[in-house]
């Protein structure tokens, strides 16, 4: 188990330095002069040259990705451009709308997609099952701002019930209430993937359900419930595991689109308004800790693999 | 060797035997074709004509979808949104089958050149999807062009991955070391013998991506960073008139449902024949 | 009454446009201590019999279209699914062919052969423990205080497979179902399990269905033997019985490809041809189309079950007519 756990670390480290170099390349790659950007139209040619040495610009690239990866390593991502603040500390104030977010789109997708997908797997080939993948796959083809955009229409504009856009802090007045202006964005979120977890949870049930060892289970006179359960969706669990790990970029990408569909001032929107704003140190900073949590999301996977199944933990 | 093509390839009867709303898909993305083909002279107005007098009128006649905010008609603007939606996923899909194919069968094939362009693909694999489109956008003009090249590198590290796992199964196979003995040559082996029996996975591969693209592609669209505003595109559509959903509610359900039954028919397509694909590879396939 | 009597078990699968027949008029009986040996070739309907027993048939797929499965005087086949899970691994239990594949990776093997016994028995949790060591030792796991704790990758083939055994066994059944049990382990292998599940029956009385393609495995282990063929039984006798005196051409050909030992013969006789497919159609005889002293007759009429000796049947026109 230890040693599984040391190998997946070291195949870890150096992709995240790979990435570094290539979002740090990108953004440096960008048409547009990043001091000129930041001084506005009234800037003189020399105000640009001297803010261009300033801000180390004029060294070679590699010079500047060391400098910047070595403020990285330290926690410091730079200075935002447009806020004039720490990189850092703009992230970390949209950290609380998109984590919580996330929690919550990540409990609809349990409590929707895992009890659905089973029963589709139960009643595979029946029309409970031809509905719910039906349903499945329709939901994945929506485009998630459109399925926003009238959800606000109709819940927050039409019926009054929800709160159209913004996120105050649960640490603002209304506390943990301020949840409310969250759950249109979470169902959005939620819902193309659960519509991925469905199928996936369904296709995994479908191979594990024609194993020889769900037979023995059978044969135990087991009730056909304690069979899914137990021996069925337990072993499936392992492969829904190993593609948990697509789910969490595509709930990553289309938060991106949530954020920016009811204005929430969360990092996902964060990423939009920077590209917008040519916010240069924001954007490589933003993207450089998405994809540290992505990958780290990846490693908890296939550590929790290792947990869920035996076989792989002894290896 | 051609008969066994044969037997891996998709019969279009077996795939939509028995699966009527798949049938139906088809149908519908055989309609999405014609209108994308035929737009310019389907189309009863110009789709960048604008009318000021007619802005947001509701649907009826002569403007079967209404107009949006310019007065610019919806129906003849859907019509040549379906050019974009079929460019844009043709293109797409090309790219990435292509320059994707390429790496993951040379990969797995040169073991050794497999290892440096297989971490290639993990750094690039390291960004979800939209974010690397994001990125990449940013470094290039709105275009539709590079709307495609984006979308398509996209999706061409994905089909690597795949393209390289479907490659190490088949590199090893009987028939393989069969056409090695009989003096095959790398190229032939790899182009003649190993691509041939992969075209089948490829192609429901591709439906997915083509679905894909079309989301991806308005998302960008939507967060100011895909095609040009003025092209008529689903997603620009939708992203240009989403401030008068209030007042002109229709304005967005039709592009809307443009993208929702072309993208539900493509995913109903590709699930069809990914169920009558060989069932080695059927696990290889990253779609819906 | 014998413990378990099958009678003109009939069961069809679904073909293309039609359920074809895959086993027909079958009926035989086993009781306590007695062990039934069915032996025929791959696709004569055998496991699909055992399965039939046992409950384990896919409804949507293979159907039972005719018969009794009577089990303690109760017809199986008039009860309800939930009356029947409440037998299944406790008056009876079957053990499958592939020991490797049969067990469930994830969980470890004391649990897993404890776990007909916590749905058929209420038990505090040392005894379910108490139970399973004891059913480990019984089966000559070694080291089984340590192997309680394994999981099946950790396990050999012939260990699976006494672990599939201890499981089976862990409700006491009356009936215990064997589908090929040996059939996927070495050779030396093979006989310890068949001597396990002998001793075993020695011990419990337990009545035991041996599933087997090789009239070897038979020979060695049952009291009573029934030769399938295209899903009819077509010669059924005690083993004593049917080895001394054979009467079915088929059965023949079987014994005749079992390679004896001391034989100088360098040639098997192997049963020429091969099993109709399903969707054949074969009138008369099933065996006809193979059979070296085939007559006009095996082709037009299907030959009745005829009574020779004290429990010897057989399905040939020719019965004790031939030179076999």
């Amino acid at each position: 188990m230890l040693s599984y756990f040391i190998k997946r670390v070291l195949a870890f480290i150096p992709t995240l330095i790979a990435a570094s170099m290539l979002i740090f390349l990108f953004i440096h790659l960008i048409p547009g002069d990043p001091a000129a950007v930041l001084l506005g139209d009234t800037a003189t040619p020399e105000d640009i040259a001297a803010l261009t040495r300033e801000l180390g610009l004029d060294e070679p690239i590699w010079r500047q990705y060391i400098h910047w990866f070595g403020g990285v390593i330290q926690g410091d991502l730079g200075q935002s451009l447009f806020f004039k603040t720490p990189v850092l500390s703009v992230i970390a104030d949209g950290a609380e709308t998109s984590l919580l977010l996330a929690l919550m789109t990540m409990t609809w997708i349990v409590i929707f997609g895992v009890p659905i997908g089973i029963l589709s797997a139960t009643h595979h080939g029946t029309w409970i099952d031809q509905l719910t993948s039906g349903f499945a796959i329709f939901f994945a083809s929506i485009p998630t701002f459109w399925l926003g955009l009238y959800l606000i229409l109709f819940f927050a504009v039409g019926l009054g019930w929800f709160p159209s856009s913004g996120f105050p802090s649960i640490s603002d007045d209304g506390g943990w209430r301020n949840l409310r202006y969250l759950l249109l964005p979470s169902l959005t979120l939620a819902a193309p993937n659960a519509a991925l977890i469905i199928r996936l949870v369904r296709s995994s049930m479908l191979d594990v359900a024609k194993e020889d060892h769900v037979r023995t289970a059978k044969a135990k006179g087991l009730s056909p419930a304690k069979i899914a359960i137990k021996h069925v969706f337990r072993n499936a669990l392992i492969a829904v595991a190993a593609a948990f790990g697509f789910t969490f970029a595509a709930l990553i990408s289309e938060a991106v689109v949530t954020e920016t569909v009811f204005s929430l001032p969360g990092v996902g929107r964060l990423v939009v308004q920077s590209i917008l704003r040519r916010d240069y140190p924001v954007i490589q900073g933003v993207i450089l800790i998405i994809v540290l949590l992505y990958l780290s999301i990846n490693l908890i996977v296939d550590l929790a693999y290792g947990w869920l199944d035996p076989r792989v933990s002894l290896q | 060797m051609i008969d066994a093509i044969k037997n891996r390839a998709i019969s279009i009867r077996r795939v939509f035997a028995g699966r009527k709303v798949a049938a139906l898909g088809a149908i519908w993305l055989c309609i999405v074709l014609v209108a994308a083909v035929f737009a310019p002279w389907v189309a009863p107005f110009d789709p960048l004509e604008i009318d000021p007098v007619a802005r947001l009128t509701e649907p009826g006649a002569p403007y079967l979808f209404g107009t949006d905010h310019f007065g610019r008609d919806t129906f003849s603007r859907a019509l040549h949104g379906a050019r974009m939606a079929i460019l844009i996923g043709v293109g797409s899909v090309l790219i990435a089958l292509i320059l994707g194919g390429l790496v993951g069968m040379l990969s797995a094939y040169f073991t050794k050149l497999g290892h440096v362009l297989m971490r290639a693909v993990d750094v690039l694999m390291a960004f979800p999807a939209l974010l690397l489109a994001l990125v990449l956008m940013t470094l290039l003009e709105r275009s539709v062009a590079n709307t495609i090249i984006v979308i398509g590198l996209v999706y061409a590290a994905t089909t690597s991955r795949i393209l390289f796992g479907m490659t190490l199964k088949l590199k090893n196979d009987v028939f393989i070391d069969a056409a090695r003995c009989s003096g095959a040559g790398h190229f032939s082996l790899l182009f003649r013998h190993i691509l041939p029996n992969l075209l089948s996975p490829l192609l429901v591969q591709a439906t997915f991506i083509f679905a894909f693209a079309q989301l991806q592609a308005a998302a960008l669209d939507f967060l100011g960073l895909g095609l040009p505003p003025e092209v008529p595109s689903w997603g620009n559509m939708l992203s240009e008139e989403r401030i008068y959903i209030t007042r002109a509610p229709w304005l967005l359900l039709f592009p809307g449902l443009l993208i929702i039954f072309s993208v539900f028919s493509v995913n109903l397509v590709g699930d069809a024949m990914r169920d009558s694909l060989d069932p080695r590879f059927k696990d290889d396939i990253a779609g819906v | 009454m014998a413990l378990l009597e099958v009678e003109n078990l009939e069961i069809a699968v679904a073909g293309q446009s039609e359920w074809l027949p895959v086993v027909e008029d079958c009926s035989f009986s086993v009781d306590n201590n007695q062990t039934l040996g069915i032996v025929g070739e791959s696709g004569c309907g055998k496991s699909l019999t055992a399965m039939a027993i046992m409950g384990l048939l896919e409804q949507s797929q293979v159907n039972i279209t005719n018969g009794k499965i009577w089990l303690d005087g109760e017809n199986l086949l008039d009860m309800s699914a939930g009356d029947r899970r409440r037998i299944m691994g406790d008056t009876m239990s079957m053990i499958f062919q592939e020991p490797m594949t049969s067990l469930n990776p994830v969980y470890r093997i004391g649990d897993q052969i404890v776990e007909a016994l916590r749905q058929h028995r209420k038990m505090t949790s040392a005894e379910y423990r108490t139970r399973a060591l004891q059913l480990l030792e019984m089966v000559n796991i070694p080291d089984f205080q340590q192997r309680i704790n394994s999981y099946p990758h950790q396990l050999s083939g012939g260990q699976r497979q006494r672990v599939m055994i201890a499981m089976a066994l862990s409700c006491d059944p009356k009936l215990l179902i064997a589908d090929e049990p040996t059939t996927a382990l070495d050779v030396t292998v093979q006989n310890e399990v068949l001597e396990l599940m002998l001793d075993l029956q020695r011990r419990t009385g337990t009545a035991i269905i041996l599933i087997s393609h090789d009239m070897g495995v038979i020979a060695q282990t049952c009291d009573e033997v029934a030769v399938m063929y295209r899903g009819r039984i077509i010669e059924s006798s005690t083993t004593a019985g049917l080895f001394a005196n054979v009467l079915h051409p088929y059965t023949r050909g079987l014994l005749n490809s079992i390679p004896a030992i001391d034989s100088e013969t360098e040639w098997l006789d192997a049963i020429p041809g091969r099993v109709p497919m399903l969707e054949e159609k074969l009138s008369g005889c099933a065996f006809h189309p193979r059979c070296s002293y085939s007559q006009p007759k095996c082709a037009d009429t299907l030959p009745a079950a005829l009574s020779i000796g004290e429990s010897h049947l057989v399905r040939c026109h020719f019965a004790g007519e031939l030179e076999l």
